[in-house]
């Protein structure tokens, strides 16, 4: 039978990522389909997909810089030509370093590279860093944030060693705030902004953790939301409401197998599915 | 004659020394003796090569074997598979069409290598173990990482932090990329790990029992022809004498020994993981029967002698179809043994070969993604069970594969050490406050949250306990199964210099409480034996001891799922001998015990962290007498002391039922063992929590331990195994009958308060106290001088 990715979210398999499985249950969480596209299959099989996910990992063994390779990979034409008929794409981890590579985000000049994920500057530490940490939503026109309330923290676990958001070019920053692309930043866990560490926990400018394009349908995350899709993945000692909800739910393994905080980006694809519908 | 055949028949014995020498050979004279006798002719080189890395002690535990057969029960109703295979298979939930969920672990050293080179060696470490666990057809799920770093305070400290921070970035350079969890580890730091750091490395992975893989040609080859595929990097000269190098005493000139070492690539073993998983599925849909093994000791040569001798075949060799790095041109002897990494063999039926070469060459293009990479034929499978090598079109090795396989045995003789170890003379008067803050913050006990940031915990998304949140990791393996793994990692150092024998019975001990204090039923153990060289009758006698210990431990905690009446079995191990430096001196005995325990509902493990104000405070258990190799008695008397915690299996077993008992109940809050630093230090822990944000207070109540007729600093600090409970109040009754059915002590130590402050109190009187700020403060950032970056640097 023919490959379909018909009414199915695709999860792009570059060589070297190693999230794709877990991403692709996330998305199922939602009651939504998904599968595997590996990076040498044929890129017309994506046109009758709902929208792509490029999942973490270090595609192509992160060589010249995380990211840099994948974005030059010819399946980022069919998602740039995608991208601009407005299907959602999301990039999580090294997903988002191929979409700031590529140009995608923020795209405010396509393709054009704006913006970078640097090395994590971070207090008495370097190099890599798994913690989890909360966001707030900061802008408003985003597909894969619709679902987030205003003022909800929602808390997510992140695991890199370069996901600090730079750029040097004032005008960019300045375009980027002014669209509110600037869709995702760390927060304490009562939801106040502070640039100190582990607060912003790589030294983001503006806390940046997650930025989407003008038009909202593509974002790039730092934060693993697949890794909070259920309340069984939230640690128990975590601070804020999310950790007394897992708390409260030991001893209850059905309670553990309900929806984590990470599963609202899956909820936004699956509200704009509904709502393009 | 075949070619490159050594003359050693007709050679003295001081010429026979030269060829070994002149050939890199570690083999003995009478071992080479020995090899011409089994050929029954002089060898070639090539033979010669993989007689050198067959029976090394890496991989022939010459030495080891006749002794963990005698001392270390394997056998238990849930074991699919115990030593022997790359790793150890156990059963631990059935399905409901009656197949069952099994865990595979597999548990070894990398200590040389990473003496030698910290990151790589770590690194390939990672690498080879989960390469254990895949050839079994399991999925990987976890890695966990015991280390034992020397003094980072002696007079060898920058050498020894220079190594500590090369294996945690050896560690997370390989399993962050390989997506593989991190459940944990241990670090220990003596001086008598200066000069040969330990580096153990454990993974655990999971398959359905139908689908475990076999190291062996199948009996399907008898009718159909197969075919060996040698999948992954191409081979080149690294690595080449690893198990050699493993197998000898680390001497001067370590660099020397560095092309030893082999060079890591997580990024292809993540896409050969994912390939082989395409590529086994393919062949259970089809009903194909493979047999797959992973390259690591010896590489080719063992990995095709092996799956041909378990199946009963033979095998011929085409060194010329080995895909080499670009450009190289390798003698026959590097081809056949080099340790190249990321490699696995597969035996399959000749007319499977075409899609198998198609899923890894074409769908997952290896020869581009890595220059020289591939799934290459190099081998066919004879019914002869002759072992043949050819090169250049010439014969470089031809046998009966059974002589290759043909082990050697050493009866090494052992007799005991004559050390005395002295309790301290007891010191009055001091100050209470100011030796736990000594002791809470000395890097041996201080949290190693600092490092376990460095490792992706998170990864695959099953997390349930992360690395220091608990005595145990915990993760939900089976997708929409409440049953959880727990799995933990002990090893006393310190126990084990004072008394071998203590040394490994007490490392099962802890592992075992370790799983049982998150609800784990401790199910099996894996058990990496590192120890000296075993030509000293001294340090055979500590290896001696330590597994008898573990043996026996093993026997008297039993398998509490069968009601105890089978031992708790051991799955998979290692040995490894010959740990010590330059000036001789070997490691202190550790052996170092990884124990895996079913917890048949997740969401009842806890972290050790105190949960609620009001929630009483209990010991399960009593400290004794027996504060030889505490961390109190090194810290504050500089002496290891002489009266080490004796195991009683009695006493452990009914301990751990007793908490087994009270998580299935759903009534443990939070839950600890008191280990290293003792009860003093358990409490802190559980104050302050894995990450140090926990504010919750008590005040423990000492009067509690008169009957003891202690002092107040060998109640707090005795390192006897007990367990600290957190429960609501209201069932103390119920508690009380647990505890009197099992036959184990209870003292109730007090109540949570909302004060975050810790304290001792003695007949109404707080004789210490000290502000969990400042506790978390010393306890937070006591390794991270060792492990951190300085501030600008």
């Amino acid at each position: 039978m023919a490959r379909s990715f018909t009414g199915k979210v695709a999860i792009i398999q570059f060589p070297g990522v190693n999230c794709e499985y877990e991403t692709a249950d996330a998305v199922r969480s939602v009651g939504l389909e998904a599968d595997l596209l590996r990076w040498n299959e044929d890129p017309v099989l994506l046109e009758d997909a709902i929208g792509m996910i490029i999942p973490g990992g270090f595609s192509y063994q992160d060589r010249i810089r995380a990211g840099v390779v994948s974005a030059k990979d010819h399946i980022m034409d069919k998602l740039s030509e995608l991208a601009g008929a407005g299907r959602p794409i999301l990039g999580i981890c090294n997903g988002a370093q191929v979409l700031v590579e590529s140009g995608f985000i923020p795209g405010i000049h396509w393709e054009r590279v704006d913006l970078a994920l640097a090395p994590n500057v971070m207090e008495d530490r370097d190099g890599y860093y798994c913690s989890w940490t909360y966001l707030l939503r900061g802008g408003t026109d985003c597909v894969w944030t619709m679902a987030v309330g205003a003022e909800e923290v929602v808390p997510v676990p992140i695991a890199h060693a370069e996901g600090r958001f730079t750029t040097d070019d004032g005008e960019v920053l300045g375009e980027m705030k002014k669209n509110g692309q600037i869709i995702l930043q760390y927060c304490t866990q009562a939801g106040q902004i502070d640039p100190a560490f582990p607060i912003n926990p790589n030294g983001s400018i503006e806390n940046m953790a997650g930025v989407c394009n003008r038009e909202g349908n593509v974002l790039a995350m730092m934060p693993h939301p697949e890794r909070a899709t259920w309340l069984r993945q939230v640690p128990e000692d975590l601070g804020g409401g999310w950790g007394t909800k897992r708390k409260k739910a030991g001893g209850d393994s059905g309670k553990m197998e309900t929806a984590g905080p990470g599963r609202i980006f899956f909820e936004s694809l699956k509200r704009w599915k509904e709502g393009d519908a | 004659m075949l070619k490159g055949t050594i003359q050693i028949t007709e050679s003295d014995d001081s010429r026979v020394v030269e060829l070994l020498k002149e050939n890199g050979l570690n083999l003995t004279v009478s071992e080479a003796r020995r090899v011409t006798e089994l050929l029954g002719r002089d060898p070639t080189i090539v033979e010669l090569t993989i007689f050198n890395t067959m029976w090394s002690e890496h991989c022939s535990y010459k030495s080891s074997r006749k002794l963990l057969g005698e001392l270390l029960p394997t056998k238990a109703p849930n074991v699919v598979m115990g030593p022997g295979e790359d790793a150890g298979v156990f059963r631990f939930a059935e399905t409901d069409d009656g197949d069952w969920h099994c865990l595979v672990i597999a548990h070894e050293s990398h200590n040389h290598p990473s003496q030698v080179l910290p990151v790589e060696g770590a690194a390939t470490g990672i690498g080879g173990i989960v390469r254990d666990v895949y050839c079994m057809g399991a999925d990987v799920i976890g890695v966990l990482d015991p280390l034992r770093f020397g003094d980072p305070q002696g007079p060898n400290a920058r050498h020894v932090i220079s190594i500590a921070r090369g294996v945690v970035d050896g560690i997370a350079q390989y399993g962050n990329p390989l997506g593989v969890p991190n459940l944990g580890g241990d670090i220990a730091f003596d001086a008598g790990f200066d000069e040969n750091c330990l580096v153990n490395v454990v993974a655990l992975g999971t398959v359905m029992e139908s689908r475990v893989l076999r190291s062996r040609v199948p009996a399907e080859a008898a009718k159909e022809p197969y075919k060996i595929i040698l999948i992954g990097k191409p081979t080149d000269d690294s690595g080449f004498g690893g198990a050699a190098f493993a197998s000898e005493d680390l001497v001067e000139g370590e660099e020397a020994n560095r092309g030893a070492v082999q060079v890591p690539d997580p990024f292809l073993k993540r896409v050969l993981a994912v390939a082989n998983r395409k590529v086994l599925d393919l062949a259970d849909q089809r009903g194909i029967k493979v047999g797959f093994k992973d390259l690591g000791a010896g590489g080719i040569a063992c990995v095709t002698s092996e799956l041909a001798h378990a199946g009963g075949f033979g095998v011929k060799i085409d060194l010329d179809a080995v895909n080499v790095a670009a450009g190289a041109h390798y003698p026959p002897p590097v081809v056949s043994c080099s340790e190249t990494q990321e490699r696995y063999a597969l035996a399959v039926p000749v007319d499977f070969v075409d899609d198998v070469l198609k899923i890894y060459n074409e769908d997952f293009e290896l020869p581009h993604l890595y220059h020289g990479a591939g799934a290459y034929v190099i081998a066919d499978v004879t019914r002869d069970e002759i072992y043949t090598i050819i090169s250049g079109g010439e014969k470089v090795c031809e046998t009966p594969v059974e002589t290759i396989t043909t082990g050697i045995l050493y009866d090494r003789p052992k007799s005991p050490r004559k050390v005395l170890f002295e309790e301290p003379e007891w010191q009055e008067g001091r100050s209470l406050r100011d030796d736990f803050l000594a002791i809470f913050g000395s890097p041996n006990i201080a949290s190693k949250n600092y490092v376990f940031k460095h490792y992706d915990s998170e990864v695959q998304g099953r997390a349930v306990i992360r690395p220091g949140e608990a005595d145990a990791g915990v993760i939900a393996p089976v997708a929409g199964n409440p049953v959880g793994i727990a799995v933990a990692v002990d090893g006393n150092p310190w126990y084990g210099i004072i008394d071998p024998y203590q040394g490994g019975a007490l490392a099962v001990c802890e592992s075992a409480r370790n799983v049982a204090a998150v609800g784990g039923v401790p199910s099996a153990i894996t058990d990496c034996l590192n120890y000296g060289n075993p030509e000293i009758e001294e340090v055979f006698w500590e290896f001696y001891e330590g597994i008898r210990g573990v043996g026996e431990a093993c026997s008297g905690i039993g398998l509490l799922s069968h009601e105890g009446s089978h031992p708790l079995p051991v799955v998979s191990g290692n040995v490894s001998f010959y740990n010590q430096g330059k000036s001789g001196k070997a490691i202190p005995p550790s052996p170092i015990i990884c124990t895996v325990g079913v917890v048949e509902d997740y969401s009842k493990s806890r972290s050790m962290t105190f949960k609620e104000e009001g929630n009483e405070i209990f010991l399960i258990g009593e400290p004794l007498d027996e504060l030889g190799g505490s961390e109190y008695y090194r810290t504050i008397y500089g002496t290891l002391g002489g009266n080490v915690p004796e195991a009683d299996f009695v006493r452990e077993r009914g301990q751990i039922r007793t908490v087994l008992d009270l998580h299935s109940h759903g009534w443990i809050r939070s839950c600890h063992d008191t280990g290293q630093g003792g009860m003093l230090t358990a409490l802190a822990e559980m104050s302050l929590g894995g990450n140090g944000t926990g504010r919750l207070g008590l005040a423990v109540d000492l009067d509690e331990f008169d009957g003891t007729g202690l002092p107040p600093e060998k109640v707090l600090f005795s390192e006897t195994g007990c367990f600290i409970v957190e429960l609501s109040p209201g069932i103390e009754r119920e508690l009380l009958a647990i505890c009197a059915r099992n036959r184990v002590k209870l003292h109730k130590l007090g109540t949570l308060k909302a004060s975050p402050k810790l304290e001792v109190v003695s007949k109404g009187k707080a004789i210490a106290s000290w502000d969990l700020g400042e506790l978390e403060d010393i306890y937070m950032t006591g390794c991270r001088s060792i492990f951190g970056i300085e501030k600008g640097e």
